[in-house]
């Protein structure tokens, strides 16, 4: 092996460990510095619920269109959503009783405190499905039915400034779930 | 001099055509008879001389009915009658060649069996501590975890490296450095859970894929190239399918899953054009056949063009712009890699036709098809099950002549492969309704038992015939 190539060796090896290290440390900066808020799931198909190690989440922001009002929240979906957009969801006004989503493509809304950015994955019939990269939450095995039997789970999650969101716990029926 | 010379260039001609067939072993003789050149070859070669040499003090066996003894007679009689070596050169030429013959093939064995066991034992250590960590997964604190992972990479890795290229045992090393390539991509989708991140997802393999792909080159390592190409072809298949996420763009997968099984068999052909790349040349040339024709035998299936909805193939996507876009650059530099790749390819006289154009006739082939199951040209299923079943006809038997004509072994048995899947399927489609199932069973049973036993016979007779052994040639 010569010189030049056990170099090369030791770059390869030193670019994996930075690669798993930067993904490492990407996450933790958005879970330290990013902004909370807490989003509402919706109750999904229990048969999709529960895989295992992983349960899927499907919230209320991720199904776009015909539900323009629900409850204290308010929704203003603005312009054309095509499979592959950007959707940026700014949220404003975030307490326990009166939230707003102004949903776009584009950019996030002038008047938002945060936004969180997703991607639209289907456009059926105004139906618009987005996903925001949070909708798995991995569990120890066996312990996925507690969250699938719950009646109310919302997620508190950490958003960065470019909108990137990554879960920090479940609140499941008003309690923070331990793993 | 020029005797020599010329018989150097005959030397490396034949590699070319049968790179699987010679061993560093064969190299080093012919080197040592044709005074060494400059370029002719790294040090991998010499590093894997000193755990070899030892096997020379083997025992020899009786070696009466070599075929690559009896090819070498062959060369050697007609290089005589051509003029090209005198009787007396011939003479030493099969003297020099006949006594260090069996030693090297013992020795060969005896190394794929420490290759065996060493990358079993470190399949054993990894899938240990991976399953200790899993166990223990909740139990560990998220920082732990991580060097936990890291850590026992980055060991692997340095383990690795010393025995391979510090301390001379380059067979184990070899195995650890496989683990610890296997060992990252656990680790990038490890990290992935960590955070809750989709795993399901195939930018994940495509990030495995180009982590351990130079190892694969600067380790000189077979099985890390073949895991590589085939992380990268799970991969790719897997991101192509989500693109075209909806049952209404399957064809256009599937079309581009043809224009990626080309791409790689092309760079495997690339591969072959550089002496100091062509050992990692098999994976991409077996992979990416394996590819197209799998993908052509899913397209054999009439059921396949008849959706579930039941509705006629209208309802599928026409070609999108951006299959165009990706499909026409695929095709494009495809085509640029075999035009380079069998650009002043020496034509040796018994070159024939199939030697000469039969890969490139096969890509071009599989790329005019993958198009046309994107596009889909027709309404009823009837064209395109008869032309698909037609091309995996064509391709089955042309992986066996090319096959036979390349001397590669591993192309000769998936064509075999393919020709008994084929055969069984077709065969199963026709009797399912004619008769009764136990006895389609029973009568299929005896046919494939009878063209298995033909089929064994053939393979031998042929393999022998053109020089070819039972064993597969390289290690590592």
């Amino acid at each position: 092996m010569t010189p030049r190539v056990k170099r090369l060796f030791i770059a390869v090896i030193i670019v994996q460990i930075v690669f798993l290290l930067g993904i490492v440390g990407y996450r933790e900066s958005i879970l330290a510095l990013g902004r909370t808020a807490v989003l509402q799931t919706v109750p999904v198909d229990p048969r999709d619920l529960f895989k295992g190690e992983h349960v899927i989440l499907r919230y209320e922001i991720s199904t776009l269109g015909n539900r323009i009002e629900s409850g204290s929240k308010r929704y203003f979906v603005r312009g054309q959503f095509n499979e592959g957009d950007t959707v940026y969801v700014s949220i404003t006004n975030v307490d326990e009783h009166e939230i707003s989503y102004d949903v776009q493509t584009g950019g996030p809304s002038d008047r938002t405190d945060i936004f969180i950015k997703g991607k639209v994955t289907s456009n059926k019939d105004n139906v618009i499905t987005v996903e925001y990269g949070i909708e798995q939450y991995f569990v120890p095995e066996g312990r996925g039915l507690e969250i699938e039997q719950a009646d109310d789970v919302k997620v508190r999650v950490k958003i960065n400034r470019s909108g990137v969101a990554a879960i920090e716990e479940l609140i499941v029926d008003g309690e923070v779930w331990k793993p | 001099m020029s005797t020599s010379f010329l018989l150097q260039e005959r030397n490396l001609e034949i590699r070319s055509t049968a790179p699987w067939h010679f061993r560093n072993s064969d190299r080093v003789r012919f080197d040592q008879m044709t005074e060494q050149t400059p370029n002719n070859d790294s040090d991998q070669e010499n590093i894997q001389t000193p755990s070899e040499s030892p096997d020379v003090t083997e025992p020899a066996a009786t070696t009466q009915d070599d075929p690559r003894q009896n090819w070498l007679k062959g060369r050697i009689s007609q290089w005589r009658e051509s003029g090209l070596i005198s009787n007396e050169q011939s003479e030493a030429i099969l003297k020099f060649e006949e006594v260090p013959e069996t030693p090297f093939r013992l020795g060969m064995r005896f190394n794929r069996l420490i290759v065996v066991l060493s990358t079993l034992g470190a399949i054993l250590i990894g899938a240990g501590i991976i399953s200790f960590v899993a166990a223990n997964w909740q139990g560990i604190p998220a920082i732990a975890k991580l060097a936990l992972l890291i850590g026992g990479q980055t060991a692997t890795y340095w383990v690795a490296y010393q025995l391979k290229f510090v301390r001379g045992f380059p067979k184990v090393g070899g195995a650890l450095m496989f683990t610890g390539a296997a060992w990252f991509g656990a680790n990038v989708f490890l990290v992935a859970q960590s955070y809750h991140l989709s795993t399901n997802n195939p930018d994940l393999m495509i990030w495995w894929f180009l982590g351990i792909l130079p190892l694969a080159y600067l380790a000189r390592s077979k099985a890390i190239t073949v895991m590589a190409v085939g992380i990268f072809t799970i991969g790719i298949s897997w991101k192509t399918a989500e693109i075209g996420q909806n049952t209404e763009s399957a064809f256009m997968v599937m079309g581009s899953l043809l224009l990626i099984a080309t791409a790689l068999y092309a760079t495997g052909m690339l591969h072959l054009r550089r002496n100091e790349l062509k050992f990692h040349a098999g994976p991409y040339l077996v992979i990416g056949t394996l590819l197209a024709i799998g993908v052509t035998y899913v397209l054999t299936f009439d059921e396949v063009f008849r959706d579930s909805r039941q509705g006629s193939l209208q309802e599928f996507q026409a070609l999108s712009g951006s299959y165009i876009a990706i499909g026409a650059i695929i095709s494009a530099i495809t085509i640029a890699a075999v035009i380079a790749a069998i650009r002043n390819t020496a034509t040796s006289a018994d070159a024939t036709l199939v030697s000469k154009y039969g890969e490139s006739g096969a890509i071009a082939l599989v790329i005019a098809f993958g198009w046309f199951a994107a596009a889909l040209p027709f309404d009823s299923s009837t064209p395109y099950v008869i032309a698909f079943n037609l091309l995996l006809v064509l391709l089955i038997f042309g992986t066996i002549v090319l096959g036979i004509v390349n001397k590669r072994e591993a192309l000769v048995n998936i064509g075999i492969v393919f020709f008994v899947i084929d055969l069984s399927t077709r065969y199963i489609e026709l009797t399912v309704d004619m008769l009764d199932t136990s006895l389609a069973f029973v009568v299929g049973g005896i046919l494939l038992l009878g063209v298995g036993y033909g089929m064994e016979r053939a393979r031998r007779k042929l393999l022998q015939q053109f020089g070819m052994t039972e064993a597969v040639n390289h290690d590592s």
